[in-house]
């Protein structure tokens, strides 16, 4: 019990330090002021050969050995090459990964941002020796040393890959063409019961972000850092925005299936579902609305426990080979993290559709984060609400 | 013959004793009857102790814990924090009185729909097609739910063709708790269906017949025979259908919109939230719910009768 | 003379491609007690059936009272059945079944109460009302089951077997109470059994079914003393037939003719003009309490049954008659010749 309050302390610190001078895109990052540290872990100094396994914790989607689909396949080549066979084990949430790495039966784990500096400041990962990773240096910059995959300078993962949550709309139906966000918050939309949104907690962030424009004097300065009034005003945004939804979405088939029949004619989306419902025929196109948007960034990170480091290195060299790069990305629908993937994507254009070397594209992106007590955007004045607190706002919204 | 059989028995006994330790291990249990019972019962018993009753303590118990909701931690601080926050935060009393009002409308519309067919299938059927339409009846049973499930939210959607019966796109009910009521009862009325067919089948036609034969017309004797006589049935076949629909959350999400019941605020508080604890406070509603749904039912006595 | 109580013309009705009753044509007077006998699948209970509503008739019509009531259901009919397991509805009362068909026509509470207390009074349930039929025995539910009937005052009351799940003492208790209580209320008694002793105790007239059709109606005496068809002496307590070669031989007649085991004597004189006397072993002797039946192989062929009743020998002294020869006696009148082509 003793040890989880240190943590929570020290991590909460050090998210303070870090994000202290965040005040763009959040894709800001890297070292800042203050003294409090993760737990000092010794990262792999050499690589040494492979111990014949490694163990994985990841997304669905991120490590494919043909089962799934006989095409995609970026897993059996690797194991053949390096003698270390892969046990892949799937995760569903953030917080399954968390509670997954604290076993420590697991070697590498494939981090959203609202799951990598808990694994960070909870001891749970090691930094990385990027020298030992040679793609390391084909990762494009604006992944390197952030926020949610560093302290201090020093990398304690592989970035591999990044996506933003995008308003995707019918082109047949939503004229004119949406620029912002107002058009799933307005309460007087004229696509009242047609506006969809995804279904999590999560989803307060892009009312926050929405409020952040349009009511400056809230004072958001970070989506995931809301004190009791923004909160409130986030809340109070979601219960209005209630009634003009027809349904919440966390299933991306059927959000598909939805924009199709025309039950859903604008909301928020991932890049993959837009790509999906227009190759099903359906009229849809998506923007970045003006105010930005939310996003994720996952990172490949090793356990300070792992018993096939060296295989894990291994792995984490792999998944961002261009090859292997290009084709996770291609399968999942995001940006892949290392530039040259860009040219082995068999989509010639993925590189572009999903924006991968677009900085400012990204920019207007907040990756998604764990909000906790000590907000995120450095005030020390206030308590922010916490991801518990946004979980049952959440329900409460949907009533 | 009676003179033969005596003479008989004992010489066979002991020539069954010699045959070896199997039969002396079931002559052995023949005699001591509770040992029968024991070998019997005990992996039954031991099945609903643990897997049963256990998993039902765990919930309670664990219902009482919390979560450190940053490490996600279980803390095993025994507290009612959890149905404080149930109990007070109006949301959960809504979601609950929502799930309460599917369960019930699922449940009545089940009963008017499975009581004509079930009467037709038990009394006026021929025995050929009576076959015919229990597998009818069952055939849905086999596929798989989420099919079902979506195929619903095809019919259902925009344009779709529940939309054309009711005239054109945008017509019909679309998803929505109407949607939700409409494809769990379509799901459930087996259940319905089933026990009620089974106590009409069990009801002899000349109660019918001396119900006609006193003067009774149809209706009459519908309401003054079959429903009191199969009312068993009904209940066995509520049961089902209520205790499906409150713990649904997969329908709901599928067809259901924006609309949440209790499954799904336990679902999301496992998955998304990683708070079991919470979960667990939710999941002791429709517990509760049920147990107060049976009491009643045996206060009515209707048990007895199953 | 009035209209008859019911009247069936030219009754069928075919199961698929069975026809259970093929042609039967009958009138039962007002006030008769008026017996359906035959074995199970002979029609009788189809022929009831049909009487109550509870069946349409392929062919034919059934008049109740003069009107035709063949196309009415059975709530539109002036008949109430007695079935054959009762068929009490077991979620109500006794007072509530019996009162169920007054009920149903909206007669009065305080009516109602009077005439199901009385009809529960005729048949000795007073005190049971609030009971539940399960709570009852056979012969109690049986009661029941009449006195929900009796207490519409139907003009025509149809019995389904009724004392046929009862043992046979309560059975003949029964048949005694039943005969009781239809001379006190008078109505038409339709009472359909397999029992040919039931039949010939209860019953002012008898019809004996074979196969869909009536063989016989008649009183219970002349259907016994008289039968028709060699079927109706088979079926209507013990014959013994005498056919073809073996009525030449023994009666010396030509034609089929029965004598009832009781009319044949044992010992006896040659034969005379009044009496007819044969030789023959005896192959069995079937002790029966009051009476001793002999099963006798006549020298001229034929096996017929003798009974005797016992009211001199003792068992013992019929036993020893086993294998012996004997001869058989009886009365030429008790000869009954019995019409081939009935009809």
């Amino acid at each position: 019990m003793r040890t989880t309050r240190v943590f929570t302390a020290v991590a909460a610190a050090g998210l303070l330090a870090l994000t202290g001078c965040g005040d763009g895109g959040g894709a800001t990052g890297g070292s800042g002021p203050g003294g409090i540290k993760p737990p000092k872990i010794d990262k792999l100094a050499s690589l040494g050969a492979g111990e014949g396994q490694v163990n994985i914790v990841a997304w669905a989607g991120y490590v494919e050995n043909g089962s799934t689909d006989p095409k995609v396949d970026w897993v059996t080549g690797f194991e053949k090459e390096t003698g270390c066979k892969v046990n892949v084990k799937v995760a569903g949430t953030s917080d399954e990964m968390v509670t997954l790495m604290k076993t420590g039966d697991y070697d590498v784990v494939s981090a959203s941002g609202d799951a990598s500096l808990r694994l960070i400041y909870g001891g749970e990962v090691a930094p990385v020796n990027t020298d030992l990773v040679a793609n390391y240096k084909d990762v494009f910059d604006g992944l390197k040393l952030k926020q949610w995959n560093s302290v201090d300078g020093v990398a304690y993962g592989i970035p591999h890959g990044r996506g933003a949550n995008v308003l995707m709309y019918r082109t047949d139906k939503v004229t004119p063409a949406p620029t912002s966000w107002s058009a799933v918050f307005d309460p007087n939309s004229p696509y009242k019961g047609k506006v969809t949104a995804y279904d999590s907690p999560i989803y307060l962030a892009d009312a926050a972000l929405y409020l952040m424009k349009h009511q400056p004097e809230l004072g958001i300065k970070n989506p995931y850092a809301l004190d009791d009034k923004q909160f409130a005003a986030a809340v109070d945004l979601l219960k209005k925005q209630n009634e003009l939804i027809g349904e919440y979405w966390s299933d991306y088939t059927k959000e598909v299936q939805a924009f199709k029949s025309g039950n859903s004619v604008v909301g928020t989306a991932w890049q993959v579902i837009v790509n999906l419902a227009k190759a099903d025929g359906a009229p849809v196109e998506a923007v970045l609305p003006s105010e930005g948007a939310t996003g994720w960034s996952d990172t490949w990170m090793i356990s300070a426990k792992a018993k096939h480091p060296n295989c894990g290195y291994l792995w984490m060299n792999h998944i961002i080979d261009p090859a292997a790069n290009g084709a996770v990305a291609e399968w999942f629908g995001e940006a892949p993290a290392n530039k040259l993937a860009c040219d082995k994507t068999a989509d010639k254009n993925h590189c572009t559709t999903f924006h991968a070397a677009d900085e400012a594209y990204f920019d207007q992106v907040w990756f998604w984060s764990t909000p906790v007590e000590q907000c995120l955007d450095g005030r020390t004045d206030v308590k922010c609400k916490d991801y518990a607190a946004w979980t049952q706002a959440w329900t409460t919204i949907k009533g | 013959m009676t003179a033969l059989s005596t003479v008989d028995r004992p010489a066979g006994d002991d020539t069954i004793a010699a045959r070896g330790p199997v039969r002396r291990l079931s002559s052995w249990l023949h005699r001591h009857r509770g040992a029968r019972l024991a070998g019997l019962l005990s992996a039954p018993l031991l099945w609903l102790l643990v897997a049963y009753l256990g998993s039902l303590a765990v919930l309670f118990v664990s219902a009482l814990w919390t979560v450190n909701s940053f490490t996600g931690d279980l803390v095993r601080q025994p507290t009612f924090a959890n149905f404080r926050t149930i109990l007070t935060e109006e949301v959960y009393r809504t979601v609950t009185l929502r799930s309460l009002g599917v369960a019930a409308a699922v449940t009545v519309i089940d009963v008017l729909i499975a009581l004509p067919m079930a009467f037709f299938m038990a009394k006026v059927a021929s025995p050929r097609s009576r076959r015919l339409l229990v597998i009818a009846i069952l055939t849905p049973l086999w596929a798989s739910y989420l099919v079902k499930a979506y195929a619903w939210r095809v019919m259902l959607a925009n344009d779709g063709p529940v939309d054309w019966l009711f005239g054109g796109a945008g017509n019909g009910p679309g998803y929505g708790l109407l949607a939700t009521v409409l494809v769990l009862s379509y799901l459930w009325l087996p259940y319905m269906i089933l026990p009620i067919y089974a106590g009409l089948e069990r009801l002899p036609d000349s109660l019918l017949e001396a119900s006609a034969d006193l003067g009774a017309r149809g209706g009459r004797t519908v309401r003054s025979v079959v429903l009191p006589m199969i009312v068993p049935s009904v209940i066995a076949g509520s049961i089902f259908t209520f205790s499906l629909s409150l713990g649904d959350y997969i329908t709901v999400q599928i067809v259901g919109g924006k609309t949440q019941l209790i499954g799904n605020l336990v679902y999301a508080n496992i998955g998304a939230a990683n708070n079991l604890p919470f979960s667990a406070a939710l999941a002791t509603i429709p517990v509760l719910i049920m147990v107060g749904y049976l009491v009643a039912v045996r206060r009515s006595g209707a048990l007895e009768e199953l | 003379m009035s209209e008859p109580a019911i009247r069936l013309t030219g009754l069928r009705k075919s199961f698929d491609a069975v026809e259970a009753v093929a042609g039967v044509d009958l009138d039962i007077a007002d006030g008769e007690f008026f017996s359906m006998l035959g074995p199970s699948g002979s029609g009788k209970t189809t022929v009831l059936r049909m009487i109550a509503g509870f069946e349409l008739p392929t062919a034919g019509t059934v008049t109740l009272a003069g009107r035709d009531v063949t196309r009415l259901a059975p709530f539109d009919r002036d008949v109430n059945t007695v079935f054959q397991d009762y068929a009490l509805f077991p979620h109500m009362t006794v007072q509530q079944n019996v009162e169920y068909g007054l009920r149903v026509r909206k007669v009065a509470r305080a009516e109602r109460r009077e005439r199901a207390a009385a009809a529960l009074r005729a048949v000795r349930l007073e005190g049971y009302g609030e009971r539940r039929p399960g709570a009852l025995s056979g012969g109690q539910r049986q009661r029941v089951a009449l006195a929900r009937a009796l207490v519409n005052r139907p003009a025509v009351l149809l019995l389904d077997e009724p004392f046929g799940a009862l043992d046979l003492k309560l059975r003949e208790e029964m048949q005694v109470e039943l005969k009781a209580i239809q001379r006190e209320v008078g109505i038409t008694f339709v009472f359909v059994t397999h029992d040919q002793q039931e039949a010939l105790t209860m019953s002012d007239r008898v019809a004996v079914f074979k196969q869909g059709r009536i063989e016989q109606v008649d009183t219970p005496a002349e259907v016994y003393e008289r039968p028709a068809t060699p079927f109706v002496a088979g079926f209507v307590g013990t014959s013994n037939l005498f056919e073809g070669e073996t009525a030449r031989a023994v009666l010396g007649r030509e034609g089929v003719f029965s004598v009832r085991p009781e009319k044949i004597r044992l010992g006896g004189a040659p034969a005379s003009t009044e009496e007819i006397s044969a030789a023959g072993q005896v192959v069995e002797v079937i002790y029966a309490g009051a009476a001793t039946r002999f099963v006798v192989d006549l020298d001229a062929g034929p096996r017929v049954v003798a009974m005797q009743q016992n009211q001199q020998t003792s068992p013992a002294d019929v036993a020893a008659l086993r294998g012996k020869p004997i001869r058989l006696t009886w009365r030429a009148e008790h000869v009954v010749a019995v019409p081939v082509n009935p009809r």
